[in-house]
């Protein structure tokens, strides 16, 4: 592989502009030898990956398949109710053991040679591995205890269950930190229901899609529905927190408290739209939930994992890289158990707003192909800039126009690969 | 099959004709039209359909939820421009009462881009409810998608 030689001499693949973190080359959006590096300094590396809700996989047996980078997972609950997960690949010849996205299994056996593993991993079977009559087999040393599923760590977060490849790495309440861990018990703080799924291809490279997520400054602008219908304008009371020195942040606005209308109607953004109205606002019907009064708030935990409140909408998107310029988004959409039916008709009506056909959405499924296009046969130094609201990565209480939680992840980001 | 008068078939095809017509020729004001009102449009994944799961693609309950996706569509998104070409076939049609008719038929929509690119963007049932007359509508018209999957966007309905 391209990539160990690299590695082996030490020599980063590229040379960072001397800007910091307030630039992005675009060649990391294209490269494959970095891409591959990616792979292993990033999704195996000393970081946690959300993996599936707890509540998917109640029942002994149950389970759900999903990637790490792109590695197969399976993330079961065993008879004793705990929650493992195990690389989807069968230790003999590396077929895939679970092809759907969920079920419920009592072992896994795989399909091609009918090697079976119990829901901990362990091989339990090995078929023919004495031959037949005497003759054939496995050899007598063959040992199965040696032979079992790959399987990584694991950890259930107030219901949201993370998986990591790394031994290294903190418990997830510590890599989150207090600020982030706070966010995530305030969306997990009764049981959860889910009400459906999405899934999104995009066009482009998985970290285009990790910078528009944490990226108050563009939501207004390309959104042209959140700024026209008053739902969320960069002039709303809000901002930027920080985790683990921007690796993670959280972007949160409050609708109610508008402080400076004059800047959108006095202004000539595209996206504000004068004559335009909604003939059926029925689908906007809310209620406020959250006593903070925080409307809209995107987390984004480092490296691929966001969580969504959007009004009453409420979701886990996963980031998965399918290849180096196309990746797919996945959608976990949820309620509470306790919604009343108003409620619950509430969040599946203001779902028109999220998605791949959402209103306030659907265009951050096609601007990062807008740019994996716009960066082809760029010149060798070029480089995106993130200067808006400084230099600097620090939490930018009340401040939305600013580009702070990119350049927390592009430190990230530097940090793991050696760039 | 239960047997359906042609009378009926006849409208079933007209109001399906003047359906991807409305989209696929980019006449989307009209495809409002061709719903009552109260009404119910919903474009769902299997995935989500067949465990009963009540979240949509896009759901429209009204037909001011239909013009406000148009409006949508040509006031306030951003995207490529593209269109549909739709193919439909299989239809069954089973009577409910003297006015009304439960429909099921295979849809698949191939969006081509500005590019020239071309795929099979959609492809599943139509399973919908008709209020018969000589300009009949849809009470309901739920799009099941075979995909888990949508690329890229969603801005044309299906």
């Amino acid at each position: 592989m391209a990539c160990s030689a690299i590695m082996h001499n030490d020599e980063p693949l590229i040379a960072w502009p001397k800007e910091g973190p307030t630039r992005a080359p675009y060649r990391v959006m294209h490269d494959p030898d970095i891409y591959r590096l990616e792979m292993e300094r990033i999704f195996r590396g000393p970081t946690w990956h959300y993996l599936c809700l707890d509540a998917e996989i109640l029942k002994p047996g149950d389970y759900r398949t999903t990637f790490i980078g792109e590695v197969p997972i399976i993330v079961v609950r065993d008879a004793e109710g705990q929650i493992n997960a195990l690389v989807n690949r069968c230790a003999h010849k590396g077929a895939m053991l679970c092809i759907e996205p969920a079920g419920n299994r009592n072992q896994f056996a795989c399909v091609y040679h009918a090697w079976t593993y119990d829901l901990k991993g362990a091989l339990t079977s090995v078929a023919f591995q004495r031959g037949l009559a005497g003759k054939g087999g496995m050899p007598r040393d063959f040992d199965p205890k040696c032979h079992g599923l790959t399987g990584i760590r694991v950890e259930n977060f107030c219901g949201m269950v993370f998986g990591s490849f790394s031994e290294k790495v903190e418990d997830v309440e510590t890599y989150l930190g207090p600020e982030m861990a706070a966010h995530v018990r305030r969306i997990f703080n009764r049981p959860v229901e889910v009400l459906g799924y999405y899934h999104q291809v995009l066009p482009n490279n998985w970290k285009l899609y990790m910078e528009n997520s944490r990226d108050p400054y563009h939501a207004t602008i390309l959104h042209a529905f959140y700024a026209t219908f008053k739902l969320n304008r960069l002039s709303m009371q809000g901002g930027v927190a920080l985790g683990k020195q921007g690796w993670h942040n959280l972007l949160y606005s409050a609708a109610e408290r508008d402080i400076q209308k004059e800047n959108y109607e006095g202004g000539h953004l595209r996206s504000v739209i004068r004559d335009v109205g909604l003939a059926d606002s029925t689908f906007l019907d809310r209620r406020q939930e959250f006593d903070d009064g925080i409307t809209v708030a995107i987390q984004s935990i480092f490296p691929t994992c966001n969580t969504q409140q959007i009004y009453n909408t409420l979701a886990i998107r996963q980031t998965v890289p399918l290849s180096l310029e196309k990746s797919e988004l996945h959608w976990t959409c949820f309620g509470y158990q306790d919604d009343d039916e108003e409620l619950r008709r509430m969040r599946n009506l203001q779902a028109n707003l999220i998605g791949p056909a959402g209103y306030v959405s659907m265009e951050d499924g096609s601007v990062g192909g807008y740019v994996q296009r716009g960066i082809a046969g760029a010149e060798e130094d070029a480089a995106a800039i993130m200067e808006m609201g400084g230099r600097t990565i620090e939490p930018a209480p009340g401040i939305r126009a600013t580009e702070v939680a990119l350049r927390g992840f592009w430190q990230a980001y530097r940090d793991l690969m050696g760039f | 099959m239960p047997v359906v008068a042609d009378a009926i078939r006849h409208q079933i095809e007209a109001l399906n004709t003047r359906y991807i017509r409305a989209i696929d020729d980019d006449a989307l004001e009209d495809w409002p039209t061709l719903f009552t009102d109260p009404c119910l449009y919903r474009i769902v994944s299997r995935e989500n359909f067949a465990r009963s799961l009540p979240l949509s693609i896009m759901e429209c309950a009204s037909r001011g939820m239909l013009i406000d996706r148009v409006v949508g569509y040509r006031r306030v998104n951003v995207y490529e421009p593209q269109r549909y070409t739709h193919l439909l076939s299989g239809l069954v049609i089973e009577p409910l009462d003297a006015t009304h008719v439960r429909c099921k038929q295979n849809y698949a929509a191939i969006r081509t881009m500005i590019t020239g690119e071309m795929m099979i963007f959609s492809a599943g049932v139509y399973l919908d409810r008709v209020r018969l007359s000589d300009e009949a509508q849809f009470e309901e018209r739920i799009v099941v998608q075979e995909s888990r999957r949508v690329d890229t966007l969603l801005v044309i309905p299906l």
